[in-house]
């Protein structure tokens, strides 16, 4: 199957890690981001997983992983 | 609202006391009306979404909803809103439908102490869970029917699941053993990311299995026994027993088993994930619609790595819907929020006769007290923010007077209305909040605002109004009584 882009941060690499099948026929399929981890089904409505509208305070912008906060900050983490 | 006569409430505390599992208890709820099959097809999204919230308007009376015709999960069900209302809580609790909420908040601060937990233990040949595993080429999304729980999550969560560890540094004690109920977001076919902060148990346990260089083994609970998820949420000391303390306060045993990697779980559950903390890995999680009706932000959480799967046969998948209020996340938890301030504040202060903190896991609360002396109620209020929950969640604190029923919001805002002076509020500016307070402007700091709205005592000057004293006990509540028999006809 041809990665889908992810609707949340834009990019292109994404893996498809389940498929919905009904007598036969797929359904819907489960996409993960590789980048942002964001998952979606390309059955839900437009408004979550079209990136174009998708409500923008809902996009993610990961160029600067460190802005993010780390849950339990391990001894050893590589940022 | 159920007749409640000796008879019935006797059957109902039976048979409250003899669920063993969720499927016992879905048969309850249908015996009362208190579940129903949705058989037509629905999508995932936004199908489940939307009928979850529909029925989570009725707080009082809601069923559970359980799904068995999902597009793309052949032959799979799904659950929510198993402790959606205060129906099914009162059920739960071997009372009547109609049960108020504040009969329900005394019966369960009755039982604080009062009764010992009956524990059994079945091997895992025997125990239901088992019935089914999947050890090799594990996929999470060919076993459970998830969905998005609200539109802008950051992926599929199991909100529902009681995670069961050992800690990792003394794995043979038994009461330092953590049950307890955290999101978790699934992170690919064998990964799920886990959110917990160092306060919680889990954190406790993943740092120090981290610092250590130790495994953490995690057996991940879902469909359970109702009475586990019900207080497997009360926030309870490090080393008592969760399964214990749940058994203890049903007052029914509770069946344990050993997941194939050494903890003990409920042996009655519907599925347990049993997995592995990655040391060191964080991955991208969230947001997650959480209780305060706003979306978490996004960070960089703990990950899991699934290790073997089992379930019973046709295993029913349970899921709650949690967002903006009133929700199932408020009728789970409420009651055993306010529950042990109480039981807290009456070690110290006896005086205080209620305490109500549904709103929002006691972002506000509202505590009732017999006044001893001017501002008396002030100090209760000061050490209620003391108390473990009262740390980080009171954040607006109403003081009412013991006349004051808690849970009749009319009743408080007369009290407001009537006995608050602007010299009776304090503010406690940048004290430590729940991170996920959307009124933060920093997070994990915030107010503590103290309302004190019970009546002036001397040497307050109280002025020349006096109060009027209407009628009240049990002559009146008979009185309501027969209106309301007369009002369904059961009474000419």
């Amino acid at each position: 199957m041809t990665p889908a882009q992810c609707p949340r941060c834009g990019s292109d690499g994404s893996t498809a890690d389940f498929r919905g099948v009904d007598d036969g026929e797929t359904v819907w399929t489960i996409w993960r981001c590789n980048d942002c981890c964001f998952s979606w089904r390309d059955s839900e409505p437009a408004s979550a997983i079209d990136r174009k509208l998708r409500a923008g305070e809902f996009a993610l912008d990961i160029s600067d992983p460190g802005r993010f906060p780390v849950v339990l900050q391990p001894s050893n983490f590589q940022k | 609202m159920e007749r409640a006569d000796g008879n019935l409430r006797s059957n109902l505390a039976e048979r409250a006391r003899g669920v063993g599992s969720l499927r016992d208890f879905l048969e309850l709820l249908e015996e009362h009306g208190q579940a129903v099959r949705w058989s037509d097809r629905v999508m995932p999204e936004p199908d489940l979404r939307n009928i979850a919230v529909a029925a989570s308007r009725d707080v009082n009376n809601a069923p559970a909803i359980i799904f068995d015709n999902i597009a793309g999960y052949p032959g799979k069900r799904t659950v929510v809103g198993v402790h959606g209302s205060w129906d099914n809580i009162a059920l739960l609790l071997g009372q009547p439908k109609g049960t108020t909420i504040r009969e329900m908040f005394f019966d369960i601060a009755g039982r604080w102490g009062d009764a010992s937990a009956q524990i059994s233990r079945v091997s895992e040949g025997q125990a239901p869970v088992h019935e089914c595993r999947h050890e090799e080429n594990i996929n999470l999304y060919d076993i459970l029917p998830v969905y998005r729980i609200n539109e802008y999550d950051g992926g599929f969560y199991l909100a529902k699941a009681s995670v069961a560890s050992r800690d990792p540094l003394e794995p043979d004690d038994f009461g330092k053993q953590n049950v307890g109920i955290y999101r978790l977001q699934i992170q690919g076919p064998d990964r799920f990311s886990l959110m917990t902060i160092p306060a919680h148990d889990m954190g406790r346990q993943i740092l120090a299995a981290e610092r250590e260089g130790v495994p953490l083994k995690v057996a991940v609970m879902l469909g359970n026994h109702p009475g586990v998820a019900l207080f497997a949420a009360t926030p309870i000391g490090y080393d008592e027993s969760e399964y214990a303390y749940a058994s203890a306060m049903m007052g029914a045993p509770i069946r344990l088993t050993n997941s194939g990697n050494g903890i003990d779980i409920l042996a009655d559950s519907e599925i347990v994930i049993e997995a592995e903390l990655v040391l060191g890995e964080r991955v991208f999680e969230g947001p997650f619609g959480e209780f305060p009706g706003s979306y978490s932000g996004v960070r960089r959480a703990p990950v899991f790595k699934v290790t073997a799967v089992s379930h019973r046969q046709n295993p029913i998948f349970e899921n709650i819907y949690i967002g903006r209020g009133w929700t199932e996340h408020d009728t789970l938890i409420g009651l055993h929020t306010s529950a042990p301030i109480y039981a807290q504040l009456r070690q110290t202060f006896p005086e205080v006769t209620a305490v109500n903190a549904l709103y929002q896991h006691g972002l506000t609360g509202i505590i009732a007290v017999k006044n001893r002396m001017a501002g008396f109620a002030k100090s209760v209020a000061l050490r209620a923010l003391g108390t473990p929950h009262g740390l980080m969640y009171l954040k607006n604190l109403i003081m009412v007077d013991a006349d004051i029923d808690p849970f009749d919001l009319n009743q408080v805002m007369w009290a407001l209305s009537t006995r608050t002076r602007a010299d009776d509020i304090i503010v406690l500016p940048n004290m430590a909040m729940v991170p996920i307070d959307p009124a933060a402007v920093t997070p994990g700091k915030g107010h503590h605002l103290i309302i004190d709205a019970t009546s002036y005592l001397p040497p307050d000057p109280v002025g020349e109004a006096h109060l009027v004293s209407p009628p009240t006990g049990p002559e009146i509540e008979e009185l309501g009584k027969r209106i309301r028999q007369m009002q369904r006809g059961d009474v000419r």
